[in-house]
């Protein structure tokens, strides 16, 4: 399996933009679509991927332990009880962050390929060492950003990063879509960022509510097949991912469509 | 149903030949269709893009395509909306080109070539001319101590002339830069969409920089 495994980093430069709740969806969303799939959180830092698949009070060891071969990686990953073809292997101490190599961070990946097809790294926010150690264990990479000024603009610079490691392919995925916003040009608008960044899409996922309350219950909304906006938006990527080819639509564009006919209603009934 | 062709006309191989008369000449024998106009290594302005876009017209012919080994002479083709491709000679320089490195072109020393797009905190020198295929995005740079040709959108910052050539240009098929800066002078960037398949040019005229269509020679 190991020289066909897919290890995918989930990055963005900026912070808070959605990495670490779009590697626990697609997590969950490959693994119910029959993909083995490990999910490692490289934010050791900030670790939270734990917490937004609610394994947090699961978790016996972890990376650290496994690199220290003080415990084997079977005894360190934590499966799903709900989807077991998705495990997590956990982050260690933040401390980690002071001797961990690139070295390092490749045997890792290269013993979850050894077990898993898919491996989707969520990576710390930044440009620094805790970036570098990730990037230097993947192979493609999935760039989050979202339709604001400043993170286009961390993205851009991640990109050409990714660029000098030859990370290919590198897609995007354009987190909190606001149609309405972007419909009255209160945002950038899906060309407007893929304008700038040049990359393939490989989807878009809406602006909703819901992710912040699955987030908070721990069971991403992928898990329990919720039909919220989001949730079709992380399945719809995860199939893009496995190569499926499942048209993309920006909604925003809908909408004005949806809005041009709701205006010429009103015209005819002259209201 | 009669099918449309393509025909391939060369620039004269020494510069003994002129060549408005002997293209003229080439497109004699020439059946009407779509040309891919081969420039070699000639250098040719806006007036001289002009003219043989003239010259096509009449035969009845439309260039599809304008070759050339020389930068300067691809930008003046795309200023005008021809389309354009630089091509170069030998293996040896090819083989760089794919690797997206910085080289100079052999036939002109002084200009620093580079294909790719310039990223967020990336930034570019040259210490004569740039040339670079490609965009340059918000949040990186791209300098020269002579001009700064960008064959792409330039969105970034640019400073031509930075060693205090005010005489130098900075041109791009998109000219919506953060800032431009020729030799000591500086300017924000213009508003407005740009043109679409039209390339400006910012150079200074007494003591400001100014925005205008690239028309003039690179
Ligand atoms: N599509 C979305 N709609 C609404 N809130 C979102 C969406 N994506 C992410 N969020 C929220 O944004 C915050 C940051 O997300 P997170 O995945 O932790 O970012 P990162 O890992 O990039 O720092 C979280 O509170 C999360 O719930
Ligand atoms: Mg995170």
């Amino acid at each position: 399996m190991s020289t066909n495994t897919r290890t995918i980093l989930i990055c963005s430069g900026k912070g808070g933009v959605g990495k670490t709740t779009l590697t626990a969806n697609l997590g969950i969303a490959l693994a119910k679509q029959g993909v083995k799939t490990a999910v490692l959180d490289a934010d050791f830092g900030l670790r939270n991927l734990d917490l937004l698949l609610g394994l947090e009070n699961r978790i016996v060891y972890t990376a650290q332990e496994v690199l220290e071969e003080s415990c084997r990686l079977d005894q360190a990953l934590v499966k799903h009880k709900q989807e077991p073809n998705l495990a997590l292997l956990p982050a260690g101490n933040p401390r980690m962050l002071d001797w961990l190599k690139p070295e390092d961070m490749q045997r890792i990946v290269k013993m979850l390929s050894d077990q898993f097809e898919y491996v989707l790294i969520d990576c710390p926010a930044g440009v620094e060492d805790g970036f570098k150690n990730a990037v230097s264990a993947s192979k493609e990479a999935i760039v989050v950003t979202n339709p604001e000024v400043s993170a286009v603009r961390d993205a851009d610079r991640v990109i050409g990063l990714l660029n000098t490691h030859s990370i290919n392919p590198v897609q995007l995925v354009l987190n909190r879509v606001r149609p309405n916003m972007i419909a009255n040009q209160e945002m950038l608008s899906v060309d407007d960022v893929t304008d700038i960044l040049a990359l393939p899409l490989l989807g878009l996922v809406l602006e909703d509510e819901q992710v912040i309350v699955s987030t908070n219950r721990g069971e991403p909304l992928t898990l329990s097949g919720s039909k919220s906006p989001a949730a079709r938006c992380y399945s719809n990527i995860a199939s893009r991912l496995k190569g499926e080819d499942i048209p993309l639509i920006d909604p925003s564009k809908e909408g004005s469509r949806i809005r041009d006919k709701f205006k010429r209603l009103m015209q005819t009934k002259i209201f | 149903m009669s099918k449309i062709r393509t025909h391939t006309v060369t620039f004269p191989l020494t510069r003994q030949e002129d060549w408005k008369e002997t293209i003229p000449r080439k497109l004699l024998d020439l059946q009407p269709g779509l040309v891919i106009l081969d420039c070699l290594d000639w250098f040719l302005n806006c007036t001289d893009f002009q003219k043989i876009q003239i010259l096509f017209n009449q035969a009845g012919l439309t260039i599809i395509l304008i070759q050339s080994s020389i930068p300067e002479t691809i930008v003046s083709a795309s200023a005008i909306g021809l389309p354009a491709t630089l091509k170069i000679a030998s293996n040896e320089k090819e083989s760089k080109k794919s690797l997206g490195q910085n080289f100079h072109i052999n036939e002109n020393p002084s200009v620093l070539f580079k294909k790719g797009t310039l990223r967020s905190g990336e930034s570019l020198e040259a210490e004569g001319d740039v040339l670079l295929l490609g965009d340059v995005n918000p949040g990186a740079k791209i300098s020269a101590g002579g001009n700064v040709m960008v064959w792409g959108r330039l969105r970034g910052v640019a400073h031509a002339g930075k060693t205090g050539n005010t005489n130098a240009k900075i041109v791009a098929l998109q000219l919506r830069p953060l800032q431009l800066r020729i030799a000591q002078a500086i300017a924000r960037g213009p508003q407005e969409k740009p043109l679409e398949g039209f390339a400006e040019e910012a150079l200074i005229e007494s003591g400001q920089i100014v925005i205008k269509p690239a028309k003039a020679h690179i």
